[in-house]
């Protein structure tokens, strides 16, 4: 032991990288290759022929030049606010709801969870069938029962609507996320606090302030990152609902994968995407989290 | 005081019941109208005039379609001039199965690629899991936030240079070679998740165990097997499936590789065609949602006391 003072550190080290060897052979390969390798590909005029020609800047001068990259710019930061304030917010209402006692509970509790563990393809088909000109509840809500509008109306085959109707969506099918967990958060809270503020004569209101979302700061700081980061890279459920919603990663695959395909550009917008993506987080987390 | 009280309690059950009605309601949807003739379809009640469970059997092959030769046709066949191969021609158009949607096909290949990739993630998530949680040595730390980071990216950025590297490498020519790569996305696409959660979980195991074991002459990779695995089931059961929810219900990888390979469609990328085609009949397409969302739905309720402590405890990833 003592004449090879390592020797045993060496032996842990050394099963330590063989066993997480394979995964992060994994990782590297089919993540941190590919992310280097698309950053590669923007400065590149990708052939179908695989004879690749070496553009420099042109892609980035293209983009930036073009009106539909601002106009996709502009829908995602709305779609990412919206639908991050919205799932954040509603998960915090739900969540205070189901801190309180009540009969079947439980059950509650589950169902609520409903719209973000079910498969999106089936979800998806269910809201273009509510908002169907034809068939859809919606249009007979505001057309034959409300009255709000004369004629029925195809809300999610106008950009405009759609994107309201993607934010509610991605709202409805995400909160339980956001509820579920602030709720496993609020249960953490001690009792004391609370009873101690009644005594001193406070009301609910000031409770909540004053308690819960103080409490609260570290998860809802959390939860918002978490979203922010997922929605910006959010594909399916936009495209899936209304493909008309041009957020970027929308535009990115269009680029990609129909019409005249530019890999190349769509290489770029990714890596514009992804740049954005950091730069908004180290903003978020030194003025706002205050790390 | 008690009408405040009364008054209070009502509004509380009806935000509930809101709640309630605002989450459920596409699903309550879902069901109906898989049930509706489509007579019935731009009714706004929830309840079928008449149950209609066709879309249902057609789907799940129970019952042929319906082969109508119409009579025209019929006088044609009977004409003694044409030839046998001629017949056999026109009686198959007729009789095509093409615009049957083949749903336990797909159904089927779904579940075949997920529990795969599943499976796979898991067996490479339980090692990398152990050496982040259990082994002492210099880089690890720097590891673990390293496959963190890798939320980060989505499949956009990753959607490009992985169809560029899979057509160079020849992969995406070949239905074989698209499913494999497929299989190995969806693995590492969930391994930073299970990493994550098993490395977790594995903290809470008392070391006291496995040095026992090692006292009595265990290797290191026998005591994960022997120790770690039997101790963590319903830890594995849980990551196992949200790694198979995550390929269960993917899209975008899914549409890039599989594109040229109808037969091997997912239930994802087939319903969407399904959706598109000519056959796009709601019943059919609620039917065929409801039963994409079944076993899923069942699974999550079978196992919703692990799952719901892995979501608070980082197992997602979207």
């Amino acid at each position: 032991m003592v004449s090879h003072p390592g020797s045993l550190a060496q032996q842990e080290a050394r099963f330590g990288w063989k066993t997480v060897a394979p995964s992060l052979l994994l990782i590297a390969l089919l993540i941190v290759y590919p992310v280097a390798y698309n950053l590669y590909l923007s400065f590149f005029e990708v052939k179908l022929s695989g004879q690749n020609e070496f553009v420099g800047f042109n892609n980035y001068i293209d983009l930036l030049a073009d009106r539909a990259f601002y106009d996709s710019l502009t829908v995602t930061v709305i779609y990412v606010v919206g639908s991050t304030l919205g799932t954040t917010l509603l998960g915090l209402g739900v969540a205070s709801l189901m801190n309180h006692k009540f009969p079947l509970r439980g059950l509650v509790r589950g169902l609520v969870l409903l719209p973000y563990i079910a498969p999106l393809i089936s979800e998806v088909f269910a809201w273009q069938f509510i908002f169907d000109p034809v068939n859809g509840i919606y249009n007979h809500m505001t057309v034959e029962v409300l009255g709000i509008s004369d004629e029925r109306v195809n809300l999610i085959g106008t950009p405009g609507n759609a994107l309201l109707v993607v934010i509610i969506f991605d709202i409805w099918k995400n909160f339980p996320f956001a509820y579920l967990m602030i709720l496993s958060r609020l249960q953490s809270i001690n009792n004391d606090l609370y009873e101690a503020a009644t005594l001193d004569g406070a009301n609910r209101w000031q409770r909540f302030w004053n308690i819960t979302l103080p409490e609260l700061r570290f998860v809802v700081g959390a939860i918002v990152m978490l979203r922010f980061i997922w929605n910006i890279n959010k594909f399916d459920e936009v495209f899936l609902l209304a493909p008309n919603v041009k957020t970027l990663p929308i535009y990115t695959y269009f680029t990609a994968f129909t019409g005249t395909i530019e890999q190349g550009l769509a290489a770029a917008i990714a890596v514009v995407q992804f740049l954005l993506l950091i730069g908004l987080i180290f903003l978020y987390i030194r003025r706002v989290l205050k790390w | 005081m008690v009408i405040s009280r009364i008054l209070q309690k009502t509004g509380f059950y009806f935000l509930i019941i809101l709640v309630l009605l605002f989450t459920l309601f596409p699903f309550v949807q879902m069901l109906s109208t898989s049930l509706k003739h489509q007579y019935d379809w731009g009714n706004p009640s929830l309840i079928p005039q008449k149950l209609n469970w066709s879309s249902y059997s057609e789907l799940l092959g129970f019952q042929k379609k319906e082969v109508k030769v119409p009579e025209s046709i019929h006088r044609l066949l009977n004409n003694p001039k044409l030839s046998a191969e001629k017949r056999q021609k026109i009686l198959d158009r007729f009789t095509s199965t093409s615009d049957v949607f083949p749903f336990i096909n797909y159904f089927i290949n779904t579940l075949l690629i997920a529990g795969t990739a599943a499976a796979i993630s898991l067996l490479f998530a339980v090692f990398g899991a152990y050496s982040f949680s259990r082994v002492r040595y210099r880089g690890r730390s720097g590891i673990q936030r390293g496959v963190l980071l890798t939320y980060m990216f989505g499949g956009v950025l990753l959607m490009v240079p992985l169809y560029q590297i899979s057509v160079q490498v020849g992969l995406a020519n070949t239905s074989t070679g698209s499913i494999l790569t497929l299989v190995v996305i969806y693995v590492v696409q969930t391994l930073p998740v299970s990493l994550y959660m098993l490395g977790n979980y594995f903290r809470s195991i008392p070391e006291s165990l496995e040095e026992a074991a090692q006292i009595d002459g265990c290797s290191r990779f026998k005591t994960i097997f022997l120790i770690i695995v039997p101790l963590s089931l319903p830890m594995l059961v849980t990551v196992y499936i949200y790694a198979f929810m995550i390929a269960w219900n993917e899209y975008l990888f899914a549409s890039v590789f599989l594109k040229n390979f109808n037969e091997f469609y997912t239930l994802p990328i087939g319903l969407k065609s399904l959706f598109v085609s000519k056959n796009a009949i709601w019943d059919r397409i609620m039917a065929a949602s409801i039963l994409t969302a079944l076993p899923v739905v069942f699974v999550f309720m079978t196992f919703e006391k692990h799952l719901i402590g892995g979501l608070t405890e980082g197992g997602v990833k979207e």
